[in-house]
Order: structure tokens, then sequence, then C-alpha cells
């Protein structure tokens, strides 16, 4: 059965944990929905991030730079449900938090209290729709250690940790809000049991070796076209190829300090030249249950990419 | 009432607003600031309507949860309502941010989210997004002696003078870290965040100057620190993009009067986008650069030249 959409709500989120191909995403939806040669990397602009401090703060209409973290997350659903019901255009908008839920706000301001007291970080009311993209840990993890300049360790360390936060420092003011990011696999289970129903999991490694059906796929669950010559120009024109010339010719601006550069490798079971055995049974330790659920261990715990 | 003078402003106020300067005489206020009751569902008819934002002419409301309702009117009129526990530091802060940006927009004065430094005999501003370091760059002025207009919110009239707002800089932690300023003497500015008031003693310049420019600062992954200055029209439309708020306008009605003001200011100042590495450079290399640029424009008579 066809899930449910909520055809007054104007927000796709493209959720993922970091490192599993949303940028990829992102540059595909802006290739499919313009008509020219390859789309500048640094032009790509299908939405806004959902932690953009701006965004955020112009649903509201008041400064929130001197509210904490946990302040401002009880402001974000309004702030999402406004902008998703205001918008002229269907958007696609990155999301590198978990599914969680935060605080509510209080009850005296009239009709916008609820009886419960958490609320879903992304209201079934903002949101039309949810693209899940998962990626084999054992190759986040390298790809993650490039981007933030941490030891493989450090960073399996911090996939199993279940306090992980983006942006989620209290000594400065960031451009992003705070994200929890939770543990990988927290991360992938919150998208899993969110309860909204019009959800597509796409794995990485099937955009990787299965190019033209995994985005026919995910160009239709986006509502966008997914005829075979536009998916075929768009999967073409956002190659990895082409976005490494673009970066070597001209920084791309969402590479972090801390890495040399964004479009690195981007191949499927790189774990197996860098990892050791001891690294590689830490991650499936910490995460075997959801790599057998999305296909990267068999039963016998095989490994399948 | 307490009575109070900043942005060019009386301001007469049922709640304490230290650190603004208070008057001793009960001059004819401005501005009235009252504790009373505000709607807990908005304005009857609002033309714009936001979660917990609403706006029509000269009217605008909004309720901070957990902190307070606002009502303000007709460029002259704030009434606050706190939420039950809600503590009067966070009441004041939006008393002195979001209601006076929104008392300034009724009032046709452009506003700019940002600071505003005296070099000479003028006023120049430093805008940009949150985070890109406006804060960090008034502090680091203030240390080197120059003086200070404003943090955060510059207000300029129809003639383009900037008017002074009050003697604090508000830092973050990080900010007070970089420049050696430890914060163990200061207050925060709410118990919730790690932002400090730091009162200015001497350097806080409390009189309005001319702006001679603005300066947008952005951050780039490159290592050097660049200026391009913006010519012509294009000066218009950082200017008008800099405005605090700017997604009112629309809701207060006030869009010509503001775009008119806009291409006025831009006919006499400068508008210079400043690029700096989003790490690992030097705060004094990034003040030189700017001093240097700012003399090179030859806009400013120098402070010695000038008449008291």
């Amino acid at each position: 059965m066809k899930p449910s959409v909520n055809e007054q709500s104007k927000i796709f989120w493209l959720a993922s944990y970091p490192k599993s191909g949303n940028t990829w995403t992102r540059i595909f939806i802006a290739n499919l929905m313009s008509a020219a040669g390859p789309i500048d990397i640094n032009q790509i602009n299908t939405g806004d991030i959902a932690s953009s401090r701006d965004w955020v703060e112009q649903a509201l209409g008041f400064d929130i730079n001197e509210l904490s973290h946990d302040e401002i997350d009880k402001l974000r659903p309004l702030a999402y449900q406004y902008l998703s019901q205001h918008s002229d255009a269907i958007g696609y908008h990155k999301v590198h938090d978990a599914y969680s839920y935060v605080g509510n706000i209080k009850s005296n301001i009239g009709e916008l209290s609820s009886k419960t007291n958490k609320q879903a970080l992304f209201p079934n009311s903002a949101t039309r729709g949810g693209l899940y993209l998962v990626r084999n840990p054992l190759d986040v993890v390298i790809s993650f250690a490039h981007h933030s300049g941490w030891a493989i360790d450090t960073t399996i360390n911090n996939m199993g940790n279940s306090q992980q936060t983006f942006y989620g420092g209290s000594n400065r003011l960031f451009n992003q809000l705070r994200q929890h990011l939770y543990s990988w696999s927290e991360h992938a289970q919150s998208w899993l049991d969110a309860p909204f129903d019009n959800k597509l999991f796409v794995r990485y490694e099937d955009m990787k070796l299965r190019p033209f059906a995994t985005f026919t796929k995910m160009a239709k669950f986006l509502e966008l076209p997914s005829d075979e010559v536009s998916v075929k120009r768009a999967v073409n024109n956002s190659e990895i190829k082409q976005l490494q010339a673009q970066e070597e010719a001209n920084m791309f601006k969402e590479k972090s300090n801390q890495a040399e550069r964004f479009f690195r490798k981007g191949i499927v079971g790189d774990w197996q030249e860098i990892l050791t055995p001891r690294q590689v049974n830490q991650i499936i330790n910490d995460h075997g249950r959801l790599m057998t659920h999305f296909g990267y261990l068999d039963d016998d715990k095989k490994h399948i990419y | 009432m307490q009575y109070y003078r900043a942005f060019g402003l009386t301001i007469a106020s049922d709640l304490n607003l230290e650190p603004l300067q208070s008057l001793y005489d009960n001059a004819d206020a401005d501005v009235t600031i009252f504790l009373g009751q505000v709607s807990k569902i908005g304005l009857e008819n609002p033309t714009d309507i936001k979660p917990l934002c609403q706006q029509a002419e000269n009217k605008h409301w909004f309720c901070v949860p957990d902190i307070a309702r606002f009502y303000i009117t007709n460029g002259n009129s704030i009434i606050v309502e706190p939420f039950e526990n809600s503590d009067m530091q966070s009441v004041k802060l939006y008393l002195l941010g979001t209601c006076l940006g929104i008392i300034f927009h009724q009032r046709d004065l452009l506003v700019i989210h940002g600071n505003a430094v005296r070099f000479g005999d003028k006023a120049v501003i430093f805008a940009g997004k949150s985070g890109n370091g406006k804060s960090t760059l008034a502090a680091a002025f203030h240390q080197k002696g120059y003086d200070i207009l404003a943090d955060d919110l510059a207000v300029i009239d129809k003639q383009g003078l900037c008017y002074p707002s009050y003697p604090q800089l508000k830092l973050w932690q990080d900010t007070a870290n970089k420049l050696g300023i430890n914060t163990d003497e200061l207050h925060r500015i709410r118990l919730q965040v790690n932002k400090y008031a730091m009162p200015i003693k001497a350097g806080f310049y409390d009189k309005p100057l001319p702006v001679a420019g603005l300066y947008i600062l952005q951050t780039h992954k490159q290592k050097n620190i660049e200026f391009i200055p913006a010519n012509g029209f294009e000066k218009f439309k950082p200017l008008k993009n800099q405005t605090y708020r700017k997604g009112q306008l629309e809701g207060l009605g006030l869009k010509p009067q503001h775009l008119r003001a806009c291409t006025q200011l831009a006919n006499n100042i400068f508008v210079t986008h400043l690029t700096r590495p989003s790490e690992g450079f030097k705060l004094d290399e990034l003040i030189s650069a700017i001093e240097e640029d700012i003399s090179l424009k030859k806009m400013i008579t120098k402070q010695q030249e000038l008449t008291c």
C-alpha cells in the first residue's frame, strides 16, 4: 500500500548519519532539477540544513542566540511546522540529527501546547517524507575519521557513543544548532522508528553499485522527474570524478577544516584495506544488529560489502 | 518608573534596565516599557502570523516560551508579561535586543545586526551572520583602545548617523579566552549560557557619529584575509541583507521606507566584504588588516585632527 503523504507539508528530510551520501544525494537532486550541465557543487541549494540557525530563527521571529541548546530544541518543532507550511515549493533538507524527542514548551501559551511532555523534533505536521541514507559503518568510520581529523579508534568510539553531537559546544555561537547524533546504530534505529509513513531507506552501496535503479527510486519518492533521460543525466553529472574535479579546481565550502578534501574516494569496501581485524570486530560488536538489518552482514555474520 | 538613555532615545521602564545609562531627571520618554498583561494568543487582526510572533501595522506581538510575552506598538511602547518563574535577566535581554530592534523598525530607523566602532570622526559597522566573529572583533578593537558605539545593534537614522547603544560588550567564553579576559570576574548574561557581560568603563563613545562604512564578515577555507569592496548598486543588497530581522519588515509594512533608507545610506558609505580564514588566523593580523584597509579608504579624519 502506498504510504500516505502529508500534502500540506513541503519538507522532505534527507536524513543520514554523517558521511553516508547526503551531499551526493543533494547534488543529484540539484542536477535533476537543473536542465543545464553539471551543477556547481558550491551552488547546490535544495533547501536549508535542518540545523541552520538562520532558518529556524527566521520562523520564530525573535533572537535565539542567547538561548541554550535545550531551550532552542523545544522551539524547533514549531519552526519546522511553520516553514513546511509556508514554503512555495517542496524543499529537500539535509538532517544529521537523530529522530529525537525534545521537551515541550510551557502550556500557558494557549493553543500551542500539547498534553504530553515530549514532542518530536521533526513533527509529522512538518514532514512530507523522509529519505534515510545508510552506509556500511565499516566504511563510514574511515570517511568520518578523514572528515573530522580523528584517529580511526577515536572515530569508532565516537560512533558507539550515545551522547555524540555536532555543534554541541556551549562556549561560542555556531551558525548551526546542536545536533544529537547518538551512536551510529541509535541514529539509524531512531529513523526506523520515526512515527510517520512516507519513508524510504536507501543504501549508499546501492547508489554506487546500482545507480540507475536506485536513483530512479529516490527520484520517484522525492516527487522529482524520474524518467530515464533525466535520471541518467543527473547521475552522470553527479559522478564522483566530476565532483572531485570541481573540488580540485575550487574548494568545496562544505569541506571541514580538518579534512584535506571532501570528495575523497567514495568507494565501497575501503575498510578491507584500512581497518584492522580488531577494529572490524569492535564495529560489529557495537552495530552488528543494525548491520544485519541493512544487509551488511548475513545471518552467519559474513560481510556482504 | 526609571529613566534611561540609549540609542539616542529616552526610555522609561518599570523594569531595571542596567547597563543602560540612567537619567536622573524624569525627561519625556520616547519609549516606555510597562509590566502588564499581554495576550496569550496574539493580535486581533494580524497581517503576518508565525507560531510565536505576529504583526500588524505598528503592532508586534511575540512570545518566548518560559521567558515572557511582549507587545510592541507605535515605536514608543513595550508591554511585557514575564512567565511565572522566568528570570529578569532573560526578560531584559529580550527587551534590549529583539524588542528595541522592533521599536527602531517602527520608528523607521535602519538597524544593522552588527557592532559599531569609532574610527576618528566616523563610525564603522561590522556585520555578518551569527558566528562569524562580530563580537570578537568589537572586543578586540576595544582592547586595542578603540571606542565602541554599539554591540549587536547598530541604529542609523536618515542622516546616516549611528547612535551609541550602552556601555557593555557581551562575550562568549571562547572569545574571552582568545582575548585573555578572565570571566571569573564577570556576570553571565543568563545562567543558561556561557556568555558574559563585560562593562565598558572607558572606551564607550556616547555621541552619534556619521557612518563611514560597513564591513560584512564572512569566512572561507582559504588562508588569506580578503577585502572585496562593493561598488554602486552592489552596495545596496548586502546592506539590506544585514538589516536586523529583515524578515519582519514586510510584516511591518515598512518595506519601501526601508529600501529607500538603505539606498540613501549605500550612496554615502563604503561597503566591503571582509573574508577571513574560518580557522587558524591571528586576531591581531585581522585587526591590522582592517586598520590598513580603513586608512586606504581616506574617508576618516584622524583622531588628533578632531576638535571637541
